[in-house]
């Protein structure tokens, strides 16, 4: 026998971490993660230095992010902060919407094309938002009904089919349908309505940066500000929701309690994105899976997802607004494009069984 | 099996009263009332929807019971918090499923969730917990491979590793060898024993009648939600048993090595 060494003072983090510890408290760091958002936040940065840049009259690229904080020519600070950053912060909210959006929706059903584009929570939000402009003209509506559009489709998928996560398949071919409702109910409300009404209705239908509102890019900020941290916070346990209920329970955790607090941050994060860009295709899909990938299998990467989305998007509408300029191509339909391909191959390639 | 627990648990003493569980509706086990012995191991054996499954569940606190109760130590355990529950009982559920490129260790720190907290998340006692885990399961050497690389017992034996690392005094399993071919399936089984030879009370579905009477000191068998024997494998195995739980006639040997009933099938009855 070999003599043992004395137990070393510090504890032996898990491997691929860094442990942060005082006396009773310890804080984990997933390196990778880490490493991972660090990335996609510098990729982020770029994107949006770029998209500021370019447009009909060209800023320097290092002349754009000063250009956002005030510093640098009038003329630089004039194009980037009045007439370029709006349209671009607009798209950095939207894609961490549906970015976090997507990443809960997913985890909480198990199965990976779980998004609040196919479970119908953007067709809920889109067929209220169209409501609201189509029955009440105010500008705060449109926020507020496509909340009330994206709970109205998550609770119908969730009821009927009894609950997300042991039946993830179920909840998402109810979703599916529900969806299919709503944006039935959406055509025959614009079929319906006066043309006026129909036109100022139609940003909500297609997915466009081009018509945001001021306050509905603000609400939704301050949507994505606060649940953001929460979704942090909820990150251990969502990580355990990716085992099947009955560990899950054995472990100590109140399932259901989970499951309610992500399917509320997803419908807030779904339907508020809606409000200020209509339905983006595939962006929710798409996000969760470029972090999942970064970040690899020890979490659910949150922050991850609201990066990647943001990422998605940012450079979507710049390829909308430059590919063929100076016709204007709605970001919904370059993602809807890029996107479209991209969840043909997930469909044809990858295990249905296998749980994200 | 190499490995040994170094921790011993302190006896629970788990018992149901007049327990009624199901799925909303009929209950599935009726007014059942049973001890289960602390530091054995326990097996549960019947034909298919006995309830034997969903006994176990309720004492894992997966089901809610209908009426009655499962008292841990003399407490109602659906007054227990979830939290402080789980530092007691452990479960292994049939057909346990892991998310995708989780290593062994991934996996087995899982276990140690109801001992951590938001500010509390890797304690020594985790690091501990885990190494120690690892060991009894006899899966240090594979640690750190993905868990879809390894064979089907050498992964029974990582979900267990799991349930070890919780640290429980009552560790339930679900069908713990179903689908396993005769070596996994004595890995297991053997791993299972040094839980209990550890002070563990171990409560185990299991499906085939001898392999329970080989490896559990203790018996229970039900059929239609109702215990119908229980006790030692050697006092309440016999045909007559065999007949009444699964409608067949069986002559019941003794096992040449360990001298417990083994059960030879002959044919089915008439119902």
């Amino acid at each position: 026998m070999t003599a043992h060494a004395a137990r070393p003072a510090t504890v032996t983090a898990p491997p691929g971490t860094w442990r942060l510890g005082r006396r009773r408290w310890s804080v984990l760091i997933d390196r990778r993660a880490l490493v991972a958002a660090t990335v996609l936040g510098g990729l982020l940065l770029l994107a949006v230095a770029v998209s500021l840049a370019l447009g009909t009259a060209r800023v320097e690229l290092t002349s754009t992010l000063p250009a956002v904080v005030g510093v640098g020519e009038p003329r630089d600070v004039l194009l980037v902060q009045r007439l370029r950053l709006p349209r671009v912060a607009a798209g950095v909210a939207v894609g961490a919407a549906l970015g976090i959006a997507g990443v809960l929706l997913q985890t909480l059903a198990r199965n990976r094309l779980a998004t609040p584009d196919t479970v119908g929570l953007n067709d809920g939000a889109t067929a209220f938002a169209v409501a609201s402009v189509v029955a009440v003209p105010t500008t705060l509506a449109p926020s507020a009904f496509a909340l009330v559009g994206s709970a109205t489709a998550a609770a119908l998928a969730l009821g009927l089919s009894g609950g997300a996560g042991r039946r993830g398949y179920r909840f998402l071919v109810v979703g599916l349908g529900v969806g299919a409702a709503l944006g039935a109910l959406t055509q025959l409300m614009l079929a319906r309505a006066a043309i006026d009404d129909a036109n100022r209705a139609l940003p909500w239908t297609v997915g466009s940066l081009n018509s945001r509102a001021p306050l509905a890019v603000a609400i939704l900020a301050v949507g994505v500000a606060v649940v953001l941290p929460l979704a942090v916070l909820l990150g251990r346990r969502l990580h355990l929701l990716r085992l099947a209920d009955p560990v899950v329970l054995a472990l100590g955790q109140r399932v259901s309690r989970i499951r309610l607090a992500a399917i509320g941050a997803a419908v807030t994060t779904a339907g508020l994105s809606v409000a200020t860009a209509g339905p983006l295709g595939l962006v929710a899909l798409l996000a969760p899976e470029i972090a999942r990938k970064a970040a690899g299998p020890r979490n659910v990467p949150v922050v991850g997802a609201a990066l990647a989305g943001a990422l998605v998007v940012v450079l979507a509408d710049l390829l909308g607004r430059t590919v063929a300029a100076p016709v204007e191509l709605p970001v919904g339909i370059v993602t809807a494009v890029v996107g479209g391909p991209y969840l043909l191959w997930l469909l044809l390639t990858t295990r249905t069984r296998r749980i994200p | 099996m190499t490995g040994t627990l170094e921790e011993r648990a302190t006896a629970a003493d788990l018992v149901t009263e007049a327990l009624d569980v199901g799925y909303g509706g009929e209950p599935v086990v009726r007014a059942l009332d049973v001890r289960l012995p602390p530091g054995a191991v326990t097996a549960i054996v019947g034909p298919n929807g006995c309830g034997k499954s969903t006994l176990l569940g309720a004492l894992a606190r997966v089901h809610t019971p209908q009426a009655g109760a499962v008292l841990l130590d003399g407490r109602d355990l659906a007054r227990i918090r979830p939290r402080d529950a789980a530092r007691r009982i452990g479960l292994l559920p049939q057909q346990a499923e892991a998310p995708d490129g989780l290593t062994v260790r991934d996996l087995v720190r899982y276990g140690r969730h109801p001992h951590q907290g938001l500010l509390r998340q890797w304690s020594p006692d985790d690091a501990g917990a885990v190494d120690r885990a690892l060991a009894a399961a006899d899966l240090v050497e594979l640690a750190d491979r993905p868990l879809d690389t390894l064979s089907g017992g050498q992964r029974q034996r990582a979900w267990i590793a799991m349930v070890v690392a919780q640290q429980t005094d009552v560790v339930l399993l679900d069908e713990p060898t179903s689908a396993l071919d005769l070596g996994h399936q004595l890995e297991v089984l053997e791993l299972v024993r040094d839980l209990a030879a550890a002070g563990r009370t171990v409560v185990a579905v299991l499906h085939d009648l001898s392999t329970a009477c080989r490896h559990a000191d203790h018996l229970v068998a039900m059929r239609g939600g109702r215990i119908v024997a229980e006790g030692a494998p050697q006092d309440v195995v016999t045909p007559g048993l065999v007949r009444e739980l699964y409608g067949v006639e069986a002559v019941v040997l003794v096992d040449p090595t360990a001298g417990t009933p083994v059960v030879c099938p002959i044919r089915r009855l008439a119902p």
